[in-house]
Parts: structure tokens; sequence; C-alpha cells
């Protein structure tokens, strides 16, 4: 067998691990902020993301890809096919302040080096376009019910702690914030970039399967922060019925789940969790 | 990472890439394999990769984890040595790179989907046909594309859309990616059950509903009856 491979035209080469890219548009932009929040924790988050892209009509310009991200494709309900990404997009502000960068995406990667690549290719374009100050999103996990959502936050450098106190923001001064959404705001410090990050609580619920649940009230007391912060306005009030909707649906699903892992203990081993949740 | 590949420099115009690997219930390699054993194309490409385990620790093996990188090692079939890796055929009418995926542990996913599409490219691959399985209730076969026009076309053969949800491994990746490299693909589910005691358990008959799709679409003569005996 190997005689037959001297025969074959060979190529070697090295294929680098990089990261692709997809650019759409190049805004310019004035002064901007940059706000980041990808799916994590009770998709906190994430869920304040797409809703503030939503309200604000904000524009997407710049698709990631790593090689990092979880290895599967979305079919979607009209049955194209669409790549998991992470997302920028931009926000002129009309009455001439501060511009606004978006980041965001249906996943993020996985390993901790792919985490890190897509924060250093994301504060590349904070770099770029000049970024004055980075507001990462995150999850503060309580592990237990949560009434009513407070918001904490850590910030860069000690000029920032007035912000927090401006806007009623606890400082947290112990613990860890993991995932890319932690690196964005811990690698911006390293590159000069003030940067604050803001977490809501959750209750880090997850269903007896271990699915992670989507966490409406948590998103909803961030983007009110985050709102008088930016000084613009966003109507959190249809989250507030949905975060109503999606507490009742909690309660229907952990009841389902229940009764569905009682069947199973009964009759099969359980099937593994979804390793990705 | 270093990556070996080698062909005797085929001569092609405008082929099609049919892409499968083991997947759910493995549809799409069972496809495969069988348009290998019935058109007998030549064999062009080989890919390796050090990110092949022969050995998986997640179960099924497209599924991977970044903890769980599986083992790697070399296999022996008929006292031949066999290293695990994707073989990519070339049928000549119709012009047709009949390709047989491998799944790669969690480092080696997103590289490998895209070597192969780089080797498409090369070959100057426009158009593409992923077969793979679907557990949900639904049509026989039912398909997903890159974009809602091939959809659109799909209909004349009486294929319309019908799996929402996330596409996993090998295939998935190849017909996502392609995108980027504006490939139009087009992707065919075969309707099976899952076995959850092991999802990669074949399913022939499954793979024969998507046999006869491909069958009509690319106009092949094809005996799909030897897969009987396989139910």
């Amino acid at each position: 067998m190997l005689i037959e491979y001297k025969k074959a035209y060979l190529l070697v080469q090295k294929y680098p691990k990089i990261m692709q890219s997809k650019i759409y548009k190049e805004p310019e932009l004035k002064e901007p902020y940059m706000v980041t929040g990808l799916p994590g924790i009770g998709y906190v988050a994430k869920l304040s993301m797409d809703y503030l892209i939503k309200e604000l009509k904000a524009e997407l310009f710049e698709e990631l890809y790593s090689p990092s991200f979880p290895p599967y494709v979305l079919i979607k309900k009209d049955g194209t096919v669409e790549l998991l990404k992470n997302e920028f997009y931009y926000w002129k502000d009309t009455r001439s302040r501060n511009d606004l960068i978006i980041f965001t995406g249906n996943t993020q990667a996985i390993s901790p080096e792919g985490q890190y690549e897509v924060t250093y290719e994301a504060l590349n374009r904070a770099e770029k376009f000049k970024v004055k100050k980075l507001i990462a999103t995150a999850a503060y996990v309580t592990g237990k019910y949560v009434e009513k959502p407070k918001v904490y936050g850590v910030v860069s450098d000690p000029e920032l702690l007035d912000d927090l106190k401006k806007y009623d923001i606890i400082p947290m001064d112990a613990g860890s914030i993991s995932g890319t959404n932690g690196l964005l705001f811990g690698l911006a410090k390293l590159r000069g970039i003030q940067s604050l990050c803001l977490l809501s609580e959750t209750p880090g619920y997850m269903t007896p399967s271990g699915r992670v649940l989507t966490d409406v009230k948590a998103a909803q007391a961030l983007l009110e922060v985050l709102s008088k912060m930016l000084d613009i306005k966003i109507d959190t009030k249809p989250l507030e019925k949905e975060a109503k909707m999606a507490e009742e649906f909690v309660q229907k699903l952990e009841e389902l789940e229940r009764r569905w892992i009682e069947e199973m203990r009964k009759s099969v081993t359980p099937p593994p969790k979804d390793i990705y949740l | 990472m270093d990556w070996v590949k080698y062909f005797k420099e085929p001569i092609v115009k405008d082929p099609i890439a049919i892409v499968g690997s083991p997947g759910l219930r493995s549809i799409g390699e069972i496809v495969v394999d069988y348009l290998i054993e019935e058109l007998k194309p030549k064999l062009i490409a080989e890919l390796y990769s050090p990110h092949f385990p022969i050995l998986y620790q997640t179960k099924p093996s497209y599924i991977p984890h970044p903890d769980l990188p599986g083992q790697a090692g070399i296999l022996l079939k008929e006292g031949q040595i066999e290293l695990p890796r994707i073989k990519i055929y070339l049928l000549n009418n119709p012009e047709l790179l009949i390709t047989k995926g491998y799944h790669a542990n969690f480092y080696g996913q997103y590289e490998v989907a895209n070597q192969v599409l780089d080797f498409f490219q090369e070959m100057g691959v426009k158009k593409m046909i992923v077969v793979a399985g679907y557990g949900k209730e639904g049509k026989e076969v039912c398909c997903a594309a890159t974009d809602l026009e091939l959809i659109k076309e799909l209909k004349q053969y009486d294929i319309d859309i019908g799996y929402e949800g996330p596409f996993y491994g090998f295939s998935g990746l190849v017909f996502g990616l392609g995108i980027l490299r504006n490939i139009k693909s087009i992707c065919l589910f075969g309707k099976t059950q899952p076995n959850l005691e092991d999802l990669e358990y074949p399913d022939p008959k499954a793979a024969k509903a998507v046999l006869e799709k491909l069958r009509i679409i690319l106009n092949l003569s094809i005996d799909l009856s030897k897969l009987d005996y396989k139910f």
C-alpha cells in the first residue's frame, strides 16, 4: 500500500486553525461603545443582546465562524441551513453621541482555547473601531429562586466605580465569570480598553434532564440597567409578559420531565445528557 | 496539524459532490457505500487527519466533546493496514465526486470539513448533495438546502422540507460551511427511528428511500434491490 502512495501526488500542507469571517459592511462609527453577550447560563446575556438589536434595529456588519464552535449546523424552519456564528451589529446614535457595537451570536466556542481566540478577534474589532468602553454582560448564578433579579457589576478601573453607583449596580468583589463573556471583559482590560461587566441574577436553573432554561426576568433586569447606562430607550414591557409565560412554562416542563424521567427509570437507562448544554 | 492528501490528477468539468458519513442510523454511510459498490467510481483522493480516532469515547461518534478526543491508531482489515480517512471517488458519467466522510474528534471537525471543501473547490464543485438521516415524524425523505430556490426545485421530485434542528458531524459541517464557498447544496434526510442504545445502528430501509430519490434526481441507472436483503 505504501508503494502506491509514492506514485501518488503528495501534498503536505499546514492547515492553520483560523477563524473565518464574512464582512457585510464596513460602518464608520463615532466613539462607539461595545456591548457584548453570548449565550451562557440562562441565556441572560444573549437574550439581552437580541432584544437590544431588535429594539434599536441594529444592523449586522460581520459574522465570525470558529472551529471551536460546537460541530453542528442548524436546519431552520424554512429548510435552509445556518452555520453557528458570532455576530457584530452596529447602531448609529442619531443624537450624535456614542454609536454602538453589539457582539453576540447563536453559540459560543466550547474549548478554552477557542474562547480566547474568539475574544481576541472580537477585541481586534473593538480596537479597530476605537471603542471607548466595553460593556460585557453575563449571568450571576444564585442557585436558588430569584424573586427580583439584582444586577452586579465589575469594572476594569476604579474610575468606572462611579458608573456602578450611579445606576445602583452592586459591586461584585469575589467570584468568577466563566466563558467568553468573562474573557471579553477581562482581556479588554489587558488591551487598555475601559471595560465593565454587568451580571444579572439567575437561578442557573436546569430541568431534571439538564436542559438550561431561558431566564427572561434576568435579561429584563439587565436591559433596564443597560438602557440607563447607554441613555437609550428600550421598552421592556413585552419582556414582562414573556417572563411570566416563561415561568409558567418552566413549571410545566419541570413536571413533564420529572414524570418522563420516572418512566425512563422504570424501563431503560436514561439517555446521556446533552453534553453542550 | 499536518495533512496529507493524494490524488491522481483527475480531469473533471463540473462535478457534483455527494457527501455521506456514518451519522444517525448510518444512513449517509450506507447510501454512499452503495453508490460506490454499484457505480464503481475511481478512488481519487484520501484525506488523513490526526483528529480521526479509531476508537471514539463519545457515543454517538458524531457528537464529540473537547475532553474526549478518542484514541488514535490504525485498523487492520483482512491483514491490510487501514488508517481512518475520508475517501473521495470520482464517477465520470454523470460526473460525481462521491465522498465517504469520517467523524473527527472535537478539535478536527471544522478543519476536516474545510479541507474537504478546499478539495471540492479545486475540483470546481458548485453543487453538492448531502445524504443523512432524521429521527422525527414525517415523510420518508425530507430535504434542506442552502437557499429557498433549491427547495422549490426539489418539489418536482416530491421532496419537501420536514426537519428542523441541529445537524451534527462531518456531513452537517460540510453542508453548512459550503455556504461560505458559494456551493449550492441540498441535503436529503431519510426518516428513521433512532435506536437509543446505538444511534448509529444501520437502517438500510431508510437508506434505500434516500437512494431512490437520488436515483431520480441524478438520473442514475442503478439497481437498488440488493439493499433489500439487508433489511
